[in-house]
This record gives structure tokens, C-alpha cells and sequence, in this order.
């Protein structure tokens, strides 16, 4: 079953399809595999992905990223390149980066017009491979997963759950399950961004906002790594902290000052209009102003509030300084002039009748 | 087309179907008769109907015509910075997709250019709009702008403006801030001029503006002024904004000075001055530490060297210009 997502944009006119043609790579699919265990399952999860994608008759390749950890897969690894020449490579980095830095290591090494990512152990039914790429060949930019049912223990799906609706709820992508790494996606998605820190997690969500068409396709959860139980503490602030900095990523990156400065105007109001209160009772009444408790606060929010418009300012002062290497807008596509000597042909004027 | 491209015109479209072919009409009858090499740079904001399949037979039909379509909605300012980025021209000129201005103008623009300027800002003397929610909110929003950044132009909003390419190519267009573009390059001393240009009710579609936008284009004014100022030198405008709590802080340090026996936290001279001062005086380091911060973005980013580079290289008059 396929859902496909709401798009606050129309969908793509039929001009528009037609005419963004793919690039001519040679390689069919990439699989990039970020591995940050050294017992993960790489055999089996290349040799499932091998087998599926011979099966797909596809020109396959499969890059192994090693996040800074050897031992046994390592040793796997070394093997199934052996076994699989020109197809398998692995990279290993010398410390840990997350896997936001393995997928763009492994990408800058993949010749594939699709990229798949999946976990370092086979966590959803290789078959489903198949129906992704379809969908991507179906007009999709993006596939990602939905496991459904999930079989991992219930304290560990409601936990998903409630992560994936606070998410929906936020960033009104309406994703069922952001944290399955199981994703098949064109080659373009990858080439314009730089992603970092946990922007692995949210890739779809990120694509969706450059105006990708993004997919959900429900596929069969096979096993689930992890205990059950609930995470670190730790783990739930930087979920909480994510969450926060893709809101304001997305909403304040051109304009800080909008952010901050209500921010920081709220508190001013705030702790100003109950100063000016406490003024007024001190010299028209005779208060005393400094024996009360509301004073200290009062004051302490202004400053406070002066301080936030205060950062805003310096952010503001940053985009502007760097405005001319921010660019704003996404090219889908351009079509240069119809005589001009670098005019795109290849792919171009086929569909059209020259009229000079 | 391999002869260089001497005017790029760019066009930012958003649901503009009916307006493109007239429009296309009306810029090849205005830019032959300059007999320069030109080119036209559609750039299209993800419009809903069939916009882009207009340019497309556009382009097909004329040589001249380049089209970019954006993968996602990014807004007019963003539209007209894709234009910028990828025009060929030596002069570019912007214009709306709507039909509203007049196309014949453009030699106009390009002739005041010539006469030594870095900016040629359109402006319509005789609007045909509705009174109350556009052109009152524009009369307001203008003087204001004038005002404000003491750049003497009458109609900030007009999008028909020429500009010299290397003046581009260097200003910050982002957010909805195009219209400043006169206002921001003035720093820079930028020759900024203006002519009077043609305005046309319209005729298709319609209108994306509205009053809502009156308040937002203040509020930007005031940032770009700001930000502007604060960017030249921010350690010293930053500095100057400690100036009132230093003095506020000044005021509370004597008034504990003067009862320094009895200061102790336990009496109103401690619970009062001392923490009022505290507080004002950790202010005063804070604004200079963003100071010091913001003046290494600043530093960081080399926009002083962009800007020196620029203005020499906009300084000899442009008169001798191989036409």
C-alpha cells in the first residue's frame, strides 16, 4: 500500500516530468550501508541486497561505511569484497562521525543513479527493495519506509510513535516512521545538500521541504536491534533538542531577527510594563522599590529579554553578511536558450518539435 | 547566441499564464529596437496553472528566451536572485510578469543606466491600482523608505529597475527584500537614479499583494537599516547600545557610592542599587561580547573586501562603453 504524501504545492505538471529526464550514470543502484557496530550483519545484509537486486536485474555496487569501528565486520567486509570485485567497497573512517557524515562519505564514492540505504542488519524484508525502486521509477523522488505492523517490543513502538507524531504534529510532514533507515532515493535529492549531526534521521523530511516528491510505502518489519525498555536520558534531549532545530531551521534560517526579536520583545514588554508599575508606585505613592521580590523579577526578565533580541541581532548580522552564498531557491531545471551552443539537446528537444 | 549578451532581462512568474505571450511580445519589440544582443531569463516560482508550458513554447519559439523553474515555492526575491545568478547580460533589468509594466520602457532604463548609473529605479507616476489598499499603503511605505535611508527614490516597490551586473553580484538579496536593493547598495555608493515609467492596469490574473504587506515591508526596512549600519561597523554599534544601561548602571553605582558604610545585602542599598547595577553592567559586557562576536562574522564573511573591490570597480564613468 502506498500513501502519497500531501504536497502544499500542485503536483508536477506533465511538461514538467517530461522533461526532467534522468542523468546518465552507469551504475543502476547504490547501496550505502553505514555500519557503527563492529557485530553488525554485513553479509547477510549485502548478500540479501545482492541477491534481490540480481533478481531485479539490476547494475548494482554497494558501499560499506565503517563509522570508526572494525572487529568481525570489518573482517566480513574484506571478504565479500574478495567475492564481489568492482561491486562491494568499503570505507572505514578512522574515528566516529554519525551517520549522517557515513552517508555522505559513502555518496560521494556512489555512481548509482539510486541510492539505497538500509540499516547493518536486515531489518525490513529485502523484497520490499523492489517496490521501492518501482515507486521511484513510478515518478517518486524519495521512498521511505513505514514498518507495519511493528515487532519490535510495545513500550518500544509507543515510544516510536509518539516521536513520529510530535514530528507531524510539528513539522506537518506526515511521516509514520522517521526512524526506519531502510530508503531508496534518486541520486538528484543527495547532490544538493550537505547533511550533518542527525539530519540523517530527517532526510525525508528535508527532501520533502526542497519540493521533492517523498513516498511512504508500508513494508514488512522482519527483526528489530535494541532492547526493549527506554533509552538513556540522554537520548531523549537530543531527540527533544532535534526536533527544536529542525524547527528553526526551517522556519528563522533568513530571518533570525523575526525569531528572536518576538522572543526577546515578549520579555521586554513584559518586565517593562511591570518596572513602569512599580515606578509609579514608588514615586507617586511612595512605595518602596527595592524591598520587593517582583522588582528583582521584573528586571531580570527585561534584561533577559533585551539579551535574546540581542542574539537575534548578531544572527541577523550573519545572514546578511553571508547572503550572497545562501541561496534560497532550489533549480529544478533549467532550459538555456534553444540556439545557445551549451543548450541541454541530450534530453530535451526529443520531445518537442524544433519550430526554426 | 554566441555573441555576449549585452541586457538580460529577468522575469519572475507566478501563475501568470495569460500574461507570458503578450509579455514576450512586447519585450522583443522593445529589445530589438536597442539592436543589442539580449536575452530573456523566465525564472518561474512553481506557478499552478500553466505557466511554465507557456515558457517552454516561449523558448521553442524565440532564441532569446531562457527558462529556470524552481523545484519549490521560494518566493518573488528568491525568483529574482536566480535570475541574477544565472542572466549573462552586462545590464539586467527586472520586470514583472504581470503585464503591469511597460516593456517599451526598458530602453528608457537602460539609457539613464548608460548615463552613468549603477541603479535605474522605475517609477509609476500614474498608478492604476485600487487607491485604498494598494496605492495609499505604497505613498506611506515609500516616504517612509525615502526617510529612512535617505535614498531619494519615489517608488521602492516597482520592480522595473536596471541594474549594472557587477553591482549585483554582490549585494545580499534575501527574505522579501528586493525592493531594498537601491536602499542597500546606497552604502556602497551606488549611483542610484529613477525615471518615470508607464504602469497598465492589469489585464489578467491577479494581484498577490495586499495591505498585510504594508507592516512587513516596515519591519524589513528597519532590520535592513539596522543590519546595514550594524555590519560596517559592529563592534561600535554594539557599543553604542551599551551606552544608556552604562549610564543607567552610572547612576545606581553612585547612589551606592554615596551610602557605602551601610552597603550590605541586608539593608535596601544592598538588595536594591547593588543588584540593579549588577545586572545593568553584566548587559553592558554582554552587548560588547556580541560585539566582538558579530564584528568576527563580519570580518569572516570578507564582505569589506567585496565591497572595496566593487566600488572600484563601478568608478570609472561608463560612458565609453562598447555598444
Amino acid at each position: 500500500m502506498t500513501l502519497e504524501q500531501e504536497r502544499p504545492q500542485p503536483q508536477r505538471s506533465e511538461a514538467r516530468r517530461a522533461a526532467l529526464s534522468p542523468q546518465p550514470n552507469v551504475i543502476d543502484v547504490s547501496v550505502i550501508v553505514p555500519i557503527t557496530m563492529p557485530g553488525a550483519h554485513v553479509r547477510q545484509v549485502v548478500e540479501s541486497m545482492a541477491r534481490e537486486l540480481e533478481r531485479l536485474e539490476r547494475s548494482w555496487e554497494c558501499i560499506l561505511v565503517f563509522d570508526g569501528v572494525r572487529g568481525k565486520a570489518w573482517a566480513e567486509a574484506a571478504e565479500l569484497v574478495q567475492r564481489f570485485p568492482d561491486k562491494v567497497r568499503s570505507i572505514g573512517f578512522q574515528q566516529s562521525f554519525g551517520e549522517s557524515v557515513c552517508l555522505s562519505g559513502g555518496f560521494e564514492q556512489a555512481r548509482g543513479r539510486i541510492i539505497v540505504t538500509t540499516p547493518q542488519y536486515v531489518q525490513v524484508d529485502p523484497w520490499e527493495l523492489g517496490r521501492m525502486l518501482a515507486e521511484l521509477e513510478a515518478g517518486a523522488d524519495f521512498v521511505t519506509p513505514w514498518r507495519s505492523p511493528r515487532i519490535d517490543p510495545r513500550l518500544n513502538r509507543i515510544q516510536s510513535a509518539l516521536f513520529n507524531w510530535v514530528m507531524r504534529r510539528i513539522i506537518h510532514a506526515r511521516f509514520h516512521d522517521l526512524n526506519c533507515y531502510f530508503r531508496a532515493f534518486k541520486r538528484e535529492v543527495l547532490e544538493e545538500l550537505t547533511i550533518y549531526g542527525d539530519m540523517y534521521r530527517f532526510l525525508p523530511v528535508i527532501a520533502y521541504r526542497q519540493g521533492f516528491k517523498v513516498v511512504e510505502t508500508k513494508v514488512r518489519h522482519l527483526q528489530e536491534w535494541g532492547g526493549a525498555g527506554f533509552f538513556g536520558l540522554g537520548v531523549y534531549v537530543r531527540r527533544v533538542l532535534d526536533i527544536l532545530g529542525m524547527v528553526f531551521l526551517a522556519k528563522f534560517t533568513l530571518k533570525p531577527l523575526r525569531f528572536f526579536g518576538v522572543l526577546g520583545g515578549t520579555l521586554v514588554v513584559l518586565g517593562g510594563s511591570v518596572l513602569t508599575y512599580l515606578f509609579y508606585l514608588w514615586l507617586a505613592k511612595d512605595e518602596g522599590l527595592y524591598q520587593k521580590p517582583l522588582f528583582l523579577v521584573a528586571l531580570i526578565i527585561s534584561v533577559l529579554g533585551v539579551q535574546i533580541i540581542g542574539f537575534g541581532l548578531v544572527g541577523e548580522i550573519i545572514i546578511y553578511t553571508q547572503a550572497r552564498n545562501l541561496r534560497e531557491y532550489r533549480v529544478e531545471r533549467i532550459w538555456d536558450s534553444r540556439t545557445a551552443p551549451d543548450a541541454d539537446a541530450r534530453n530535451d528537444d526529443q520531445h518537442r518539435p524544433r519550430s526554426a | 547566441m554566441s555573441a555576449a549578451v549585452e541586457i538580460s532581462v529577468v522575469v519572475p512568474v507566478f501563475d501568470e499564464e495569460q500574461n507570458l505571450v503578450p509579455l514576450q511580445a512586447e519585450l522583443a519589440a522593445a529589445l530589438n529596437g536597442l539592436g543589442e544582443p539580449w536575452e530573456v531569463v523566465y525564472v518561474d516560482d512553481r506557478s499552478r496553472d500553466g505557466s511554465l508550458a507557456t515558457m517552454l513554447r516561449l523558448r521553442d519559439a524565440d532564441p532569446h528566451v531562457r527558462v529556470i523553474a524552481f523545484r519549490a515555492r521560494a518566493g518573488q526575491t528568491a525568483a529574482l536572485a536566480a535570475g541574477f545568478d544565472h542572466a549573462r547580460g552586462n545590464i539586467l533589468v527586472t520586470i514583472d510578469g504581470d503585464l503591469q509594466n511597460d516593456p517599451a520602457d526598458i530602453p528608457k532604463l537602460v539609457a539613464e543606466l548608460r548615463r552613468g548609473h549603477d541603479i535605474v529605479a522605475g517609477w509609476r507616476r500614474d498608478r492604476h491600482d485600487g487607491w485604498f489598499l494598494r496605492r495609499l499603503p505604497s505613498r506611506v511605505a515609500n516616504e517612509l523608505i525615502r526617510r529612512v535611508t535617505g535614498v531619494e527614490i519615489h517608488d521602492t516597490g516597482c520592480t522595473l529597475k536596471a541594474f549594472r551586473r557587477e553591482l549585483v553580484h554582490n549585494l545580499p538579496i534575501y527574505s522579501e527584500q528586493h525592493r531594498f536593493l537601491p536602499a542597500m547598495s546606497r552604502s556602497t555608493g551606488a549611483r542610484i537614479s529613477e525615471v518615470v515609467v508607464n504602469h497598465r492596469a492589469r489585464r489578467f490574473g491577479r494581484s498577490k499583494y495586499g495591505i498585510s504587506r504594508l507592516v512587513r515591508v516596515l519591519l524589513d526596512l528597519l532590520v535592513i537599516k539596522m543590519v546595514t549600519a550594524f555590519s560596517q561597523r559592529p563592534l561600535a554599534y554594539f557599543m553604542l547600545l551599551t551606552v544608556p544601561f552604562l549610564l543607567a548602571s552610572g547612576v545606581f553605582a553612585v547612589d551606592c557610592l554615596k551610602n557605602w558604610e551601610q552597603l550590605s545585602l541586608d539593608n535596601k542599598w544592598g538588595r536594591g542599587a547593588v543588584i540593579v547595577y549588577g545586572f545593568l553592567f553584566m548587559l553592558c559586557c554582554f552587548f560588547l561580547g556580541l560585539g566582538l562576536v558579530a564584528e568576527l562574522a563580519v570580518k569572516a564573511s570578507g564582505m569589506h573586501g567585496r565591497r572595496a573591490r566593487r566600488v572600484i570597480m563601478s568608478s570609472p564613468e561608463p560612458q565609453g562603453r562598447a555598444r
